[in-house]
């Protein structure tokens, strides 16, 4: 009976799906394709790697200070990374599995054999993250008499959190700068493995930190009782002061992972610094400019409504701020590549009277106005932490929730950029010098006996 | 036999006033609570004893001359396997003696240790702190090996980027424009005569201030803690025990002078003192034993296919230096110059009377990002020490 009704479904199904798999439109089909789902895991996992680790330190914060509200936090960032975790997963499978194995299979084969020990280690340390990421949030009320232990699993889900992602970081870097692929500690350590794993290892964590300010502002939105009010403006304000603080170490570590792409994949730095990408890098400034703006506007914003002192230095840090995005973001002159520098004859620094190089040329101009940027951060954190004690929680203006999801917002646009220019500043290679995109669809099977003789 | 010891005692005491020195020494009130983290204090003066103690036998076989000063080195590393192992200990000691001393500035920091009234004691601290920098530094010159001679290179170098008297100083230390014997000659005069009549003179009077004002240990031994926990009340002022001196620390607040709960130093700290100072001098001799000093080929100005690599403690100076543009190096040597300022400026911008770090945010979350900083500048650096 059953055979009788499903025979009919697999013919029909058998008409509808296409003999071959989809061509995307070719080559940048193929791209826009892997890069679409990339920024969508990248999105999403970075968020659950952001929970798995900032999530027990915020535990053992609230345990140490005795505070209640740090514990409800603590929590809703697990429940998130139990939620979240498949999501990252299916996006994860879909992008390895299907398309890159299905798009690009030759480069995948050569780069797991390669990289064979950080992937094996990377799969046995996602297992123990998700079985330590249930246990975390499932013992919760369980093991509250208990609160070391329950920490303390806590602290073992961050250990196998950071060796995840540094297992993939291995991966990633090696991509862009290769060493010998037969030495496989010249694989595990290679140029760009140390800046990689600190950039990526602190914007996890400053990604989430924004996020919970973004969500934190929707959800007092939604909220009625004073005390979950009072509960997510005080986590919006949290999560701001956390993703602002760590996002402030962030503009050395990239300087160094450039610096070091510079000295190892200089095609690769060429193109992010001074080609095509140059002006997508001054987009990524002026987003890390106008981030730290919006933070630290808020901030001013959040005392001033709570009446708290410290509000004029903190306004005068936003504009400097501004201005400093705006000189850091500033084109030299309108070029979009070097080619078109060249041909305006203006390819010299510009202390030897030049003007200079295409848009996203980073020195030193750049790095004065990131230092800047670094510095008014820094104290915009400092000033309002110092104002912090004369505000009470549950009575924020509109603005300031508005400003909260801004810098979640721009955080995520700062994520997907910087995925772009790093895998972009790569093409047409996938391992950077070794292997190219082109070719990678071939699976004409291979010739496996001798051609025939010509006739005599 | 213990009769002659027993007048000798007397004698002296008589005159020396031993046993109140003793008495004073050993049976002083400390903090009972976090006891094991006040122990990074003691362990800095054992591992700063071990250098002096090293140091003095290597003047005697080290000689401080460009031609002598490696030959003097190779010549123990080959013939002399005691002093080799002397060797080891110096510089395996030097490495473990600056994290030691940085844990326990971090310790000092976190617990606000610093503010009054022990300001003096942490300003001495911040001096004893430079004048190992500055030990380590000049100590890995002196080999005159190719890690020596390129680390002279770029040290001596530094004080150039200061405006105005930059390249006085510069010369001043190397003894001309380049590199050379005289450089070695001043640079083992600062080693082993300069820094450590500083550091010696600091030493008393950091141990000094720490008697006068007691050690102030951890918040948790207050009674002003308890006013940042919700629903649990100030207890009372301690009843168990007298407040002994010298406690309590006066102009503290009151809440603040004097800890819930103390012991003698004598036997219950210099327990764990001298557990933590084992601990260091076991890994020290692990160390110096099973890996040594090393010394790499004599100095050699000329050859082009060295790679130098800085002293670990160095990396986050060095990769500074390495990342900024040159326009920038001389506002780049600023940052460790405001760093020290700051140090310098604690206990006189930090003067509330909070002591739980948990509460002071404003001072805790930027110290934190400092620390942050520089070990993320040392590990994006130590790339280099695999010449990456």
């Amino acid at each position: 009976m059953s055979a009788a009704l499903l025979l009919p479904l697999v013919h029909l199904l058998d008409l509808q799906l296409p003999e071959h798999a989809p061509s995307f439109g070719g080559e940048a089909g193929y791209r826009a394709a892997i890069g679409i789902i990339m920024s969508t895991h990248i999105l999403i996992s970075g968020l659950v790697s952001g929970a798995t680790q900032l999530g027990p330190f915020i535990e053992w914060l609230g345990y140490m200070r005795q505070r209640p509200r740090y514990d409800r936090l603590a929590h809703g960032l697990a429940r998130f990374a139990v939620y979240y975790f498949g999501i990252g997963t299916a996006t994860a499978i879909l992008f390895m599995v299907v398309l890159v194995v299905g798009l690009w299979g030759h480069f995948f084969t050569t780069l797991v054999r390669i990289t064979w020990w950080p992937f094996v280690i990377e799969a046995w340390s996602f297992v123990l993250m998700v079985v330590l990421t249930y246990i975390w949030y499932y013992t919760w009320e369980r093991l509250r008499p208990f609160k070391v232990l329950h920490m303390a699993l806590g602290g073992m889900l961050v250990v196998a959190s950071v060796i995840q992602v540094a297992m993939i970081d291995i991966v990633a870097s090696y991509m862009l700068t290769p060493g010998a692929p037969s030495d496989p500690i010249r694989i595990a350590i290679n140029p760009t493995v140390y800046p990689l794993d600190v950039h990526r290892l602190i914007a996890n964590l400053a990604y989430i930190g924004f996020a919970i300010g973004g969500f934190s502002a929707i959800l007092f939105w939604r909220s009625r009782e004073p005390e979950d009010r009072a509960f997510y403006d005080w986590a919006g304000s949290f999560g701001l002061l956390w993703g602002m603080s760590l996002t402030a170490l962030q503009p050395v570590v990239g300087y160094s992972y450039a610096k070091e792409i510079q000295l190892h994949s200089y095609a690769a730095w060429f193109k992010m610094m001074r080609g095509d990408l140059s002006t997508v890098f001054v987009w990524q400034i002026l987003l890390l400019g106008m981030m730290f703006t919006v933070g630290v506007w808020y901030f001013f914003r959040r005392l001033r409504t709570a009446g708290a002192r410290g509000t004029s230095l903190l306004k005068t840090a936003t504009i400097g701020l501004l201005i400093l995005a705006i000189f850091a973001a500033l084109p030299y002159h309108l070029a979009f590549n070097q080619d078109q520098v060249i041909k305006a004859g203006l390819n010299r620094p510009f202390w030897e009277g030049g003007l200079i190089d295409p848009l996203g040329a980073m020195i030193p101009n750049k790095v004065l106005a990131l230092m800047g940027l670094d510095l008014l951060a820094m104290l915009g954190v400092v000033w309002y932490l110092r104002g912090l004690r004369d505000v009470a929680w549950g009575a924020p203006a509109r603005g300031e929730q508005r400003l909260l999801i801004a810098s979640g917002v721009m955080v995520m646009m700062m994520i997907v950029t910087m995925g772009f220019i790093r895998e972009n500043s790569r093409v047409p290679y996938l391992i950077s010098g070794e292997i190219t995109v082109s070719g990678q669809q071939d699976v004409s099977p291979p010739q496996t006996s001798p051609a025939p003789l010509p006739p005599p | 036999m213990r009769r002659m010891a027993g007048a000798t005692l007397e004698w002296l005491d008589e005159r020396a006033a031993i046993r109140y020195l003793l008495r004073k020494g050993l049976y002083e009130a400390v903090p009972v609570r976090g006891a094991w983290f006040y122990t990074l204090g003691s362990a800095t003066l054992v591992l700063i004893t071990v250098q002096l103690i090293t140091g003095i036998f290597l003047t005697m076989l080290f000689v401080p001359s460009v031609k002598e000063a490696w030959e003097s080195l190779d010549y123990i590393r080959q013939h002399d396997a005691f002093a080799s192992v002397v060797r080891g200990i110096h510089l395996w000691d030097a490495y473990l003696l600056l994290l030691v001393l940085g844990l326990h500035m971090v310790r000092t920091f976190s617990s606000g240790s610093y503010k009054r009234p022990r300001e003096l004691n942490w300003l001495s601290g911040v001096g004893l702190f430079l004048l190992v920098l500055a030990m380590a530094i000049t100590g890995a010159m002196l080999p005159w090996d190719q890690a020596a001679y390129w680390t002279a290179v770029v040290t001596t170098n530094i004080p150039s980027y200061l405006p105005l008297v930059g390249s006085f100083l510069r010369d001043l230390w190397r003894g001309g424009t380049f590199v050379g014997p005289i450089t070695l000659v001043r640079t083992f005069g600062i080693h082993v005569w300069l820094i450590p009549a500083l550091l010696f003179t600091l030493i008393g009077a950091h141990l000094a201030l720490l008697r006068k004002h007691g050690e102030f240990g951890s918040y948790v031994n207050y009674r002003g803690a308890y006013r940042s926990y919700e629903g649990r009340e100030v207890p009372p002022a301690p009843a168990e025990r007298p407040i002994e001196p010298p406690y309590p620390s006066t102009p503290s607040e009151e809440e603040w002078s004097a800890p819930l709960q103390t012991e003698d130093f004598y036997p219950f700290q210099t327990f764990k003192d001298g557990v933590v100072s084992l601990v260091c001098l076991l890994i020290v001799l692990a160390l110096a034993l099973g890996i040594g000093a090393p010394l790499e080929d004599p100095a050699n100005p000329a050859a082009i296919s060295y790679t130098p690599t800085p002293e670990w403690f160095y990396l986050p100076l060095d990769q500074l230096l390495v990342l900024v543009p040159k326009e920038l190096i001389s506002l780049v040597l600023f940052i460790p110059l405001g760093g020290v300022l700051l140090l310098v400026a604690l206990p006189f911008i930090d003067r509330g009377p909070e002591r739980n770090p948990f509460e002071r945010p404003a001072v805790i979350v930027p110290g934190a990002i400092v620390v942050l900083f520089i070990v993320i500048l040392t590990l994006l650096g130590s790339g280099r020490l695999f010449n990456l």
